[in-house]
């Protein structure tokens, strides 16, 4: 067994050589050497078992994990970001009372919590919140997370896209630019219904795009229904003042049929 | 059936008798009862010779029951059971094990442990009553029901008796005595059996080690179609899960298990109030809204414990939905000062004040970890300023953007631009009619058109016929009909009757045919 170990720690000695080079192509292959050696150890989740040297082994397959998480946000991949993500919750959550807590963990949570606001999951996001002990919210990290979503709900965006320059932890860039994006078409439907115009130049701030080339190919592209006159955005106005004349005839026969049947019923 | 005694034909627990020797006379029985009751007009005997003498009752009754396979008489032996739940004590419990099981089998011995030794000196009236019982004959064989009973009996004695440890080591033995049977005279003693394995458990805080446990009695009482079992074992594992904040695993339990017709009306109010609890969570509000008042409306009167709880989660529930509660929901009976913060938290969200909601949240905020409803506080901030747009909405025509953000209190650092944002989702969202001028930077509220000319109305109305012919179905199916037993026997009388009076019928027109002639 101790010889397995040395082995898997030397490899992953030479995976974090890797890392801190950037050299991912090397990162990802020595990692899935590593996740297969893993294997071989029992006394990891899901068997668990008592092994003299199991407090070691969990640390380490733990570490190897936190490495391949922020490897899977250094390589913009989201899904293998998941797949980590779910392999190393046993680890904070099961055995957290064999092994010393982790200096990574709360970064880690921090980013699963923005990882599924971006992908507007906020029900996972809010059952994720419940299982987080009520300490961990005076993390920064993880408080930086929760206020987001807070903004992100009320409409504050402007609240959003300034976070942006208080990362806690600079892996946090990644998701923070997806957010950005997600943002600005959120902004932009508001501001479609909010607005009857708006100068060029206040659009383009409010979107934050840093030229009017950028504004009018983002017109082009998403928003083909605005239009730009003399300097001003003209959103176009929905007809939804339509006096509406005619009478939803087949949603009124709907009803009355089963109010019938249902009078029918009663004996 | 030979049995020595004579278990009470009256049928009434609450009558005082003098001494169990006196129900092995057949005959007399009735006759002494009145006696004694003239006799001894105020009772000179302890409360415990009665108490042991129902616990015998209740020994017949479950006999019977086993024997004939009824479960009728063991669901009232159970009811029994509880309304003696305060009169037990070590000494009439170690009685009862000495009369049903046979002393010094490994049954009595093992159950015997778990009670405390009798020192009370009041209950040495019970001594010279043991002797008298000894006396009288044990069966041979025990059938389980009575094990699985006596079980049960000492489990809610030891939780009374607050000895949780006690209390997790009889369940945990008498879970794995359990599995060995498979009747349905013993399911029911068996689904109240799991709800004290788990409640001891829980008790001592051990809750995670039994989850294993439950899901494997669950996958069983599924295989036996044991619907009351299953019912209790899910709730159970629903509990366990909630209970540790694990609610994306308790939905999918929920979601996956088999469902039926509810059998116990408090297992359907669980089911209910956990129900709503995952729904909160997972953002589901009108489900969740509807499964918790439906909870609170379908418990038992007593329960006011678990009403309480759904109500605080329904208030919840409708604040974040955007609907005010009234305020008799606060004001019901018992529930005033249990309410209290929620209360205060409600009138904040109405008002529409962010700073005093948040001087609510942390006033109150033991209160709100203690509920485990602090997540859901905190997300009611965002309806606390939709509420206070609103107002200003109302009242306003065209206010600048400065001042809504002075009266919304928003505490940051750039408000204007804040409000501007906030404002253009809310309209968006359909909260608030009306536009933006950004040039000079106030909004306009939109002129509110006759709603009765639309087809709102219609709609209101709908939703509102539609609910109560949902409630007129619901009481309709929930009526209960006699059994059909009392039928039949009625119909072979009400036969005869007719046939009677028919024939009586055709005489009469016979003779009447005669008289013609």
């Amino acid at each position: 067994m101790d010889l397995k170990f040395m082995e898997v720690s030397q490899a992953f000695d030479r995976f974090k050589v890797a890392f801190s080079r950037k050299d991912f192509d090397t990162c990802r292959n020595l990692l899935s050497q590593l996740k297969v050696s893993l294997t071989t150890f029992t006394s990891l989740p899901p068997l668990l078992e008592e092994t003299p040297n199991a407090i070691r082994e969990l640390t380490l397959a733990r570490d190897i994990y936190e490495h391949a998480v922020f490897l899977s946000v250094k390589t913009e991949d989201q899904e293998s970001f998941e797949r980590d993500f779910s392999q190393l919750k046993p680890y904070y959550t099961d055995v957290s009372n064999r092994i010393p807590p982790s200096s990574q963990m709360n970064p880690i949570l921090g980013l699963n919590l923005l990882r599924l606001l971006v992908q507007n999951r906020i029900a996972e996001f809010h059952t994720e919140l419940e299982l987080l002990p009520s300490d961990a919210f005076k993390n920064l990290c993880i408080k930086h997370a929760v206020e987001l979503e807070q903004s992100f709900m009320e409409g504050a965006y402007n609240r959003v896209l300034n976070a942006r320059q208080t990362v806690p932890h600079e892996t946090y860039s990644y998701f923070m630019d997806l957010l950005a994006k997600t943002v600005r078409d959120e902004i932009a439907g508001c501001s479609e219904k909010a607005y009857e115009s708006l100068s060029v130049k206040d659009t383009r701030q409010m979107l934050m795009f840093s030229s009017d080339k950028e504004l009018e190919e983002y017109i082009r592209e998403e928003r083909p229904e605005w239009e730009i006159k003399g300097g001003v955005v003209f959103f176009l106005r929905t007809k939804e003042s339509i006096p509406c004349k005619e009478i939803p005839s087949l949603q009124l026969i709907n009803q009355t049929l089963s109010y019938a049947r249902e009078l029918e019923r009663i004996v | 059936m030979e049995k020595v005694r004579h278990f009470s034909v009256l049928g009434d627990p609450c009558q005082n008798l003098q001494s169990p020797n006196q129900i092995l006379t057949k005959m007399t029985q009735d006759i002494e009862m009145k006696e004694q009751l003239v006799a001894h007009s105020d009772s000179i005997s302890s409360v415990s010779p009665s108490t042991l003498q129902h616990l015998m009752d209740i020994y017949g009754l479950i006999e019977i029951g086993a024997y004939a396979r009824e479960v009728r008489r063991i669901v009232r032996a159970i009811r029994w059971t509880i309304q003696l739940r305060k009169k037990l004590s070590a000494t009439v419990i170690s009685s009862f094990l000495d009369f049903a099981l046979v002393p010094g089998s490994e049954i009595h011995s093992r159950l015997s442990s778990y009670l405390p030794k009798a020192t009370n000196p009041g209950d040495k009236h019970d001594m010279e009553v043991d002797t008298a019982t000894s006396a009288i004959q044990t069966p041979a064989k025990i059938s389980p029901e009575i094990e699985i009973y006596c079980y049960l009996l000492v489990l809610i004695f030891l939780i009374d008796e607050k000895k949780y440890n006690e209390a997790k080591a009889c369940s945990t033995a008498s879970i794995a005595r359990m599995k060995s049977f498979n009747r349905r005279t013993v399911d029911i003693l068996a689904s109240r059996l799991y709800f004290y394995y788990s409640l001891s458990y829980e008790l001592t805080g051990h809750l995670a080690e039994i989850r294993g446990n439950l899901l494997m009695l669950h996958r069983t009482a599924t295989l036996r179609h044991d619907e009351l079992g299953q019912e209790t074992l899910l709730n159970l594992l629903l509990r366990n899960y909630l209970h540790y904040n694990l609610y994306d695993q308790a939905e999918k339990l929920r979601s996956r298990a088999p469902r039926f017709e509810a059998h116990s009306n408090q297992q359907f109010c669980r089911y209910l109030f956990y129900l709503g609890k995952i729904r909160t969570i997972q953002l589901e509000y009108t489900d969740a809204k509807e499964s918790l008042l439906q909870a609170a409306r379908k418990a038992p009167m007593s329960a006011l414990g678990f009403r309480v709880q759904c109500t605080k989660w329904a208030v919840i529930v409708r604040l974040l939905l955007g609907e005010i509660p009234e305020r008799t929901v606060f004001m019901q009976k018992g529930m005033e000062k249990t309410l209290h913060p929620y209360f205060e938290l409600t009138n904040a969200v109405r008002i529409g004040d962010l700073e005093l909601f948040k001087a609510v949240a942390d006033k109150f905020s033991d209160t709100f970890s203690a509920d485990r409803t602090n997540n859901l506080i905190i997300r009611l901030r965002h309806n606390v300023i939709r509420t206070g747009l609103r107002n200003i909405s109302i009242s306003y025509s065209r206010i600048s953007l400065a001042d809504i953000a002075r009266k919304l209190r928003l505490d940051s650092s750039n408000p204007v631009a804040d409000a501007e944002s906030i404002v253009a989702k809310a309209i968006r969202d359909g909260a608030v009619d009306a536009t933006l001028d950004h040039a000079n930077g106030w909004m306009v509220s939109k002129e509110t058109g006759d709603i009765y000319s639309t087809t709102e109305p219609q709609i209101a109305f709908n939703s509102r016929i539609a609910f109560c012919l949902n409630m007129h179905n619901e009481a309709v199916r929930a009526l209960r009909f006699p059994p059909n037993s009392h039928k039949e026997k009625e119909s072979a009388e009400k036969r005869r009757e007719r046939q009677q009076q028919e024939q009586e019928l055709a005489k009469h027109i016979a003779e009447e045919d005669e008289d013609d002639f």
